[in-house]
C-alpha cells in the first residue's frame, strides 16, 4: 500500500507520459468522432473495422464456445424446474401446429396448380449461409453481434440475418472470416417492412429499446393497425427478400411498436440470407414498361436501400 | 535470472494495466448474457483507466488509453473515437484531481469513481443523442454504469494487490 501513488517511473509511460500528449490524443479522438459522423462509410474506417473483425474473430471464437456451453447448462437447470408447464405448453402448441401443417399441405397443392399455369416465373431462391454468434457488443447505444462467416462464405454487407424465430438484423461489415450484424434494435437500423392484414408498408426504426417502432407508414387507403398483426420485410429497395418474419404489432395507433420474434438473449445459430433481386432483363415480359417500384434494377435498388438503412 | 528474461518480465509488468484494459474490451464484446441478459456487462476498462490514472499514471500512459478506447469502438461497432474520448477525458479529469485522491480512504475514491462514471455516461449519452438526432433512452446506460460502479470495490482491491505485490516487486 505504501507504494501506491508514488511516481516510480517504471510503467510503460516512463518516457512518454505528458499532459500535452494526453490533450493531443483527446483532440485526435474528437476529430475521429466528428469525421465518422460525416463519413462513416469511408473506406479507411471500413477497412479498419473489417481488419479488427478478422484479427479478433479467432479469440472471440475461442471464448464464445465455453460461454455458450455454460449459458446452456444454466438454461438446462432453470428449465428443469419448469419442465411440466413447458411440456403442457409444447403439447398444446404441437396440436395447433399439426392443424397448420394440414392447411399448409393443402395450400401447397393449390399453389403447385397455379404455378403450372403459363407465364409463371419462380422468384429467385435465397441461399442461406449458416454461422454462429461469436461476439456481441455489450454497449447500450451500439447493438450488434459478430458472426463467424465472412466474405469467404459469400457474406456481403446489406444481407439479412435470421435465427430460428425471425429476423435479427443485417450485415454492416463483412470481413474475410467474420462479419458484424446490426441488430434491429440499434438506433441506426432501418428496415423496410409491411404489416400483414393492414396492407401498409413502412420503415422499422431501431431506438435502442427492446422494441423498435414503425416510423414511416405508406398506404393507399385508410389503415387499421391492430395489436397482434404480423410484421414482415417488404423487400422494398431490393436487398432483402420479401416476407422474412420480424415480429408482431404491439400497440395500435399512436406509437406503433413491434414485439420482435427474435430473442437476442438466446440467439446463437443464425443464417445469413444471400439473396439477389431479379434483374430487370430476366424479369417476366409482363412487367415490361409498367415497371413497378419493386422491379428496379439491382444496383439502383441497392443504393436506395443503403441510403434508407443509413448503415455504418 | 538472465538479463534478457528479467527485461522481458519488466516489460510485461509495465504493460499489465494496458493488457487488463484490452481484456476488459474483450469481455465487452463477448456474448456473455449474464443471468439471461438481465445483468448488464460492467465496463471494466473504465475501472482500469480510473484506477491507474489515480495511483500510478506511468502504468497507464495516454497512448494506451487511446488504444483501449479505439479498440472498443472498433469491436462494439459504435462511432470511432467515442470511447477513446470518454476514457481520455476521464483520465484528464482524474489526473488533475490526483493529489486529492492519494492517501484517501477507499470509500472516497469509490465516490470519485462514481462521479467519473456518471460524467462518462452523460458524455456518452449526449454524443450519441446528438449523432442519432433523437434523445436516446437513458435507462440501459444507467444500468450498465450502476453495474460498473458496484464492481469497483472488488476490482479496485484486486488491482491494489496486483499493483503493490506484483507490479512494483523488484
Amino acid at each position: 500500500m505504501d507504494y501506491l501513488g508514488q511516481d516510480r517511473r517504471e510503467g510503460l509511460g516512463r518516457k512518454a507520459n505528458s499532459r500535452v500528449l494526453l490533450f493531443l490524443l483527446i483532440l485526435v479522438s474528437i476529430f475521429l468522432l466528428l469525421s465518422s459522423l460525416y463519413s462513416a462509410q469511408a473506406s479507411v474506417f471500413q477497412k479498419a473495422r473489417e481488419g479488427v473483425l478478422d484479427a479478433t474473430s479467432p479469440i472471440l471464437e475461442l471464448f464464445s464456445g465455453p460461454i455458450a456451453a455454460v449459458n446452456n447448462a444454466i438454461g438446462y437447470v432453470s428449465d428443469y424446474f419448469s419442465v411440466l408447464e413447458q411440456n403442457k405448453a409444447l403439447r398444446d402448441e404441437n396440436a395447433e401446429l399439426r392443424q397448420w401443417m394440414n392447411e399448409a399441405l393443402e395450400l401447397r397443392t393449390v399453389v403447385a396448380g397455379y404455378e403450372g399455369l403459363a407465364g409463371y416465373q419462380a422468384p429467385p431462391v435465397a441461399k442461406p449461409i449458416s454461422a454462429y454468434v461469436i461476439g456481441e457488443s455489450n454497449d447500450v447505444f451500439a447493438k450488434s453481434m459478430i458472426i463467424n462467416a465472412g466474405r469467404r462464405q459469400s457474406v456481403e454487407s446489406g444481407q439479412a440475418v435470421v435465427d430460428a424465430d425471425g429476423m435479427i438484423g443485417r450485415i454492416v461489415n463483412a470481413g474475410a472470416n467474420a462479419s458484424r450484424v446490426l441488430l434491429l434494435t440499434d438506433v441506426q437500423s432501418r428496415v423496410p417492412v409491411y404489416i400483414e392484414g393492414a396492407d401498409a408498408e413502412g420503415i422499422l426504426v431501431g431506438r435502442t429499446r427492446a422494441r423498435p417502432a414503425i416510423a414511416v407508414i405508406d398506404s393507399p387507403d385508410e389503415i387499421e393497425i391492430r395489436p397482434g398483426q404480423r410484421v414482415l420485410t417488404s423487400g422494398a429497395g431490393g436487398v432483402l427478400p420479401r416476407g422474412l418474419p420480424i415480429g408482431l404489432i404491439e400497440e395500435g395507433n399512436g406509437d406503433i411498436t413491434v414485439d420482435l420474434y427474435a430473442n437476442y438473449v438466446r440467439t446463437r445459430l443464425v443464417r445469413v440470407i444471400n439473396y439477389s433481386f431479379p434483374a430487370i432483363d430476366d424479369a417476366s415480359p409482363l412487367i415490361d414498361g409498367a415497371s413497378p417500384a419493386g422491379a428496379a434494377g439491382p444496383e439502383s435498388g441497392r443504393a436506395d436501400a443503403r441510403a434508407a438503412a443509413g448503415e455504418g | 535470472m538472465g538479463y534478457r528474461a528479467e527485461n522481458l518480465l519488466n516489460m510485461l509488468k509495465a504493460a499489465t494495466p494496458t493488457l487488463l484494459g484490452l481484456f476488459g474490451v474483450l469481455v465487452l464484446s463477448l456474448p456473455l448474457r449474464l443471468v439471461e441478459g438481465h445483468l448488464p456487462t460492467p465496463i471494466i476498462p473504465l475501472v482500469v483507466v480510473f484506477f491507474w490514472s489515480v495511483y500510478s499514471p506511468d502504468y497507464m500512459p495516454s497512448p494506451s488509453v487511446f488504444i483501449i478506447g479505439l479498440l472498443q469502438d472498433l469491436l462494439t461497432g459504435g462511432p470511432l473515437g467515442l470511447w477513446a474520448s470518454v476514457y481520455l477525458v476521464t483520465q484528464f479529469v482524474v489526473t488533475s484531481q490526483r493529489s486529492y485522491f492519494l492517501g484517501r480512504e477507499q470509500k472516497v475514491v469509490w465516490l470519485g469513481f462514481t462521479l467519473a462514471a456518471v460524467s462518462a455516461s452523460l458524455m456518452l449519452w449526449l454524443v450519441m443523442s446528438l449523432m442519432s438526432g433523437v434523445l436516446l433512452p437513458l435507462g440501459g446506460l444507467l444500468g450498465q454504469m450502476a453495474a460498473t460502479i458496484l464492481i469497483y470495490p472488488l476490482f479496485g482491491a484486486a488491482f491494489r494487490e496486483l499493483h503493490s505485490r506484483v507490479l512494483l516487486e523488484a
